[in-house]
């Protein structure tokens, strides 16, 4: 079970805009230009969201002039904290396939 | 009276009692080699060429060419045609395996379920498809829902699902209760080549003739021999063919 170390991760400046943001996998250039969020900072959040298994590295894609680009992606859906007895959180990680079959499942027992 | 899709393979639809279960999933059972590719094209190409029913084939095992070359191969020549047409839509391995992103694939296979009228569909393979999921109760969870899903959007299903053995009883899968029916095709070697065999273990709702029955894959593909008689099981006499 994580605690207040993933707490204060999720505290610090544009983390929790950065997981908003990855949805899709993107580069730590990609996510300072569309978070406004300098450089430095961007590559410090991920390194401190990727020890909390918050963010995974997805995969590394080259770029135009053929240099690997690495990208992220954020492996949670939702984290949710207790506060009774020592702080702690839930984290619901995140499976694609699993989601979108059930999405479609759920609307085909509505009909 | 319960509807029935027809293969159109020769000597399957007899063995069935006329064919398929509209809407059920079938699993199609074997070993490398067995021909359970050659049976889900056959079934999508008949659909087209027969039945004047539209076909969706999932391979996880071949891009599209191969498939085509395949199909030709065996000679179903208007493969490409129906391709073009529409009638026949491949989703091949490099669109279901794009950028690892196997999850867009789907939304795409859903979409185009909701938007196009397909009545048939091939997954090749069952095999390759559970490798998305992380654990058994996963895989049957979802494999389960899958199945709804596409009995839903009024298809009639093949999954093909690799098998070690020739004689399944030894590792039958989970996947073997889930699905409505299981054929499988077995071969064994013999001088000349291989002896090949179908066997309809299970079809529900269904009467189905429960013996293991010849089969030869030749141009025009899969022949299964219903009468014993027009074919050796033993190998050791010549076919009449």
């Amino acid at each position: 079970m994580a605690g207040v170390d993933t707490i204060r991760t999720l505290g610090n400046k544009y983390s929790a805009e950065i997981l908003s943001a990855t949805d899709e996998a993107k580069s730590a250039q990609e996510l300072s230009e569309e978070l406004d969020v300098p450089i430095a900072t961007c590559y410090r959040r991920i390194d401190e969201l990727q020890e909390q298994d918050l963010l995974e590295l997805h995969d590394s894609v080259l770029s135009d002039d053929r240099r690997r680009i690495k990208v992220y992606r954020r492996s949670v859906e939702s984290v949710r904290v207790e506060f009774d007895g020592t702080p702690s959180v839930d984290i619901e990680e995140r499976s694609e396939v699993t989601n979108t079959l059930d999405e479609a499942w759920r609307t085909l027992s509505e009909t | 009276m319960v509807e029935l899709v027809r293969t159109g393979i020769e000597g399957l639809d007899e063995i069935l009692n006329g064919g398929i279960v509209k809407h059920s999933t079938t699993l199609v059972s074997g070993n490398p080699g067995a021909g359970k590719s050659v049976m889900g094209l056959q079934y999508i190409y008949n659909g087209v060429d027969l039945f004047d029913q539209r076909g969706l084939y999932l391979t996880f095992e071949e891009n599209a060419q191969d498939l085509r070359q395949a199909a030709e191969s065996i000679g179903f020549e208007n493969w490409e045609e129906y391709v073009e047409a529409g009638d026949i839509t491949v989703f091949d391995k490099q669109t279901l395996l794009r950028e690892h992103e196997f999850d867009a694939s789907l939304e795409l296979l859903l979409e185009e379920l909701a938007e196009e009228d397909y009545e048939r569909l091939v997954l090749d393979s069952l095999t390759m498809f559970q490798l998305f999921f992380e654990d058994e109760q996963e895989k049957r969870t979802y494999l389960l829902k899958f199945i709804d899903i596409l009995a839903d959007n009024g298809l009639t299903t093949l999954m093909t699902n690799e098998q070690g053995a020739v004689f399944p009883e030894t590792d039958i899968g989970l996947e073997n209760f889930l699905t409505d029916g299981n054929i499988y095709l077995l071969q064994t070697p013999t001088d000349s080549g291989v002896n090949r065999y179908a066997w309809v273990a299970k079809m529900r709702k269904q009467d189905v003739d429960t013996d293991i029955f010849p089969m030869e894959i030749d141009e025009g593909g899969i022949t299964v021999f219903k009468n014993a008689s027009e074919f050796s099981m033993m190998g050791g006499e010549e076919s009449p063919l």
